[in-house]
């Protein structure tokens, strides 16, 4: 039979639970919906992470493949400056600033994506 | 005492199945470069990790077998013995052939597979595209017609007529990619998922919420981060084609990628952008380009007389056109405030 000291435990264990649960779910989603982190990878491989909204000075930085492309962040904004590459859809692409935005650049194998669960669309037909 | 230690692990455990059996589970993702594009998947379920690596390397395998952009493979390997034998080939190879001739016969030629050769004096995907000159075109144009395209079913081989001949499954293999990866998603018990191969969206079933996937139209002004319109869809393919994607200027003239079979230029209708939503994306990839070069009337009425297949198209004017059965699901929304939807015409 449970003692008096273990309904206590079990009580507590239960709102220990319960609170775990409901914070795993405020933190997630609050990421989700509010933190703008842009994610820039090379080949496959996450190259930088940057939460584009503590971003305060400007930042600039090349990816060197077989082709260079210059990336710029601004405070809340992050594109493809530059590119020697031959389609230039990359820094047609312009500024990425929503959730679920995209810049690829096929011949230099690079990709930057702002991460999150988009709010109105799951995926662009282009 | 230890039998509190065990409560501590019960609930623990509690915690942890709540928190990995939510709905809001995280899928798996991932971003490759396959077929001269990016595949990107996003896969819910237990097997998400290894449904994903399956259909990466379907995909990497489908390449190798259609490829005209580097050599080995089956298509190659047709090409290479164009006018002189039938060859054997892949039961994927043999599949999408005998796809792409069902979808040349039906729209007429408007779309047509056998047009590799002008594509490649175009030099169309590589890194030094040129206009040739109108006798190399027209030269070029007596080698185009998929009625040349020989199939010998039960042989599993296939050839060409005549020598010189090119076969060019750019317009069609990376739809039959997108029916594999939902074949091999299935296969991996997924019950949800999204893939986007350069452009060709297909899903499979409802997101995990049980609502329908939401995919919007790019706004083909522009490649930029934008779109002119949302469909919600749920086991569909939507896929499309556009003379924004790719393109190069030549003393101040735009060429896009798009060859129209009949005249070896690049496709000079009335349209911007044509997609089509359907079952099967083999199809939809066939039937976008199809319709892109069509133009905006026959495409309408085409794709109105086909079963199950609807379609929204973009016309230089900047119109946008639903078809009948999208109409309800279509939501116009042009942040770029260029577009009209003309609902009724």
């Amino acid at each position: 039979m449970l003692k008096k000291g273990d309904i206590i435990l079990l009580i507590f264990l239960l709102v220990i639970s319960v609170l775990v649960y409901i914070g795993y779910f405020t933190y997630k989603s609050g990421r989700d919906d509010y933190a703008k982190v842009a994610i820039i990878s090379h080949e496959g491989k996450v190259i930088r992470k940057v939460d584009l909204d503590s971003v305060a000075e400007p930042i600039m930085f090349d990816i060197e493949g077989e082709y260079k492309n210059t990336i710029l962040i601004e405070k809340g904004r992050i594109r493809v400056l530059e590119s020697n590459c031959p389609d230039r859809v990359c820094v047609n692409t312009s500024w990425l600033d929503k959730i679920g935005d995209l810049a690829v650049c096929i011949p230099n194998r690079f990709i930057i994506k702002i991460e999150g669960e988009p709010e109105k669309v799951d995926g662009v037909t282009y | 005492m230890t039998r509190k230690l065990k409560l501590f692990f019960i609930f623990l455990t509690i915690c942890i199945v709540l928190i990995s059996c939510s709905k809001f589970q995280k899928p798996g993702l991932s971003e490759d470069f396959l077929m001269g594009t990016v595949i990107m998947q996003k896969v819910y379920g237990k097997n998400a990790d290894q449904a994903i690596k399956a259909v990466n390397k379907k995909i990497a395998d489908i390449e190798r077998l259609m490829t005209i952009n580097a050599p080995g493979g089956d298509v190659n390997k047709i090409n290479e013995f164009a006018g002189r034998e039938l060859v054997k080939v892949d039961k994927d190879t043999l599949y999408v052939l005998k796809k792409a001739w069902e979808f040349s016969n039906l729209s007429r030629g408007t779309f047509d597979v056998t047009v590799g050769k002008v594509v490649k004096m175009w030099g169309i995907f590589t890194d030094n595209p040129r206009v040739p000159n109108v006798s190399e075109i027209i030269d070029a144009l007596g080698f185009i017609n998929y009625n040349d395209i020989i199939i010998d079913e039960s042989k599993s081989m296939v050839g060409l007529k005549t020598n010189g001949q090119v076969i060019d499954l750019g317009a069609i293999a990376k739809g039959f990619a997108g029916d594999e990866a939902i074949r091999l998603y299935k296969e991996y018990g997924i019950k949800s998922a999204f893939v986007n191969l350069g452009g060709n969206v297909v899903v499979l079933g409802n997101k995990p919420d049980g609502s329908p996937w939401r995919i919007g139209i790019q706004n083909p002004q522009t490649q930029q981060n934008d779109y002119i319109g949302i469909i919600n869809v749920s086991d569909k393919a939507v896929v499309t084609s556009g003379d924004y994607e790719r393109y190069f200027e030549k003393e101040g003239k735009r060429y896009h990628h798009i060859i129209d079979p009949k005249t070896g230029y690049p496709s000079d209708s009335d349209l911007m952008s044509s997609t089509i939503v359907t079952e099967l994306s083999v199809d939809a990839d066939a039937l976008s380009t199809a319709t892109f070069v069509m133009g905006l009337d026959k495409a309408l009425a085409f794709v109105e007389s086909l079963d199950n297949v609807e379609g929204i198209f973009i016309t230089k004017e900047n119109k946008i056109y639903v078809t009948h059965g999208l109409k309800d699901n279509f939501v116009f929304e042009d942040e770029s405030k260029v577009f009209e939807y003309v609902e009724k015409r």
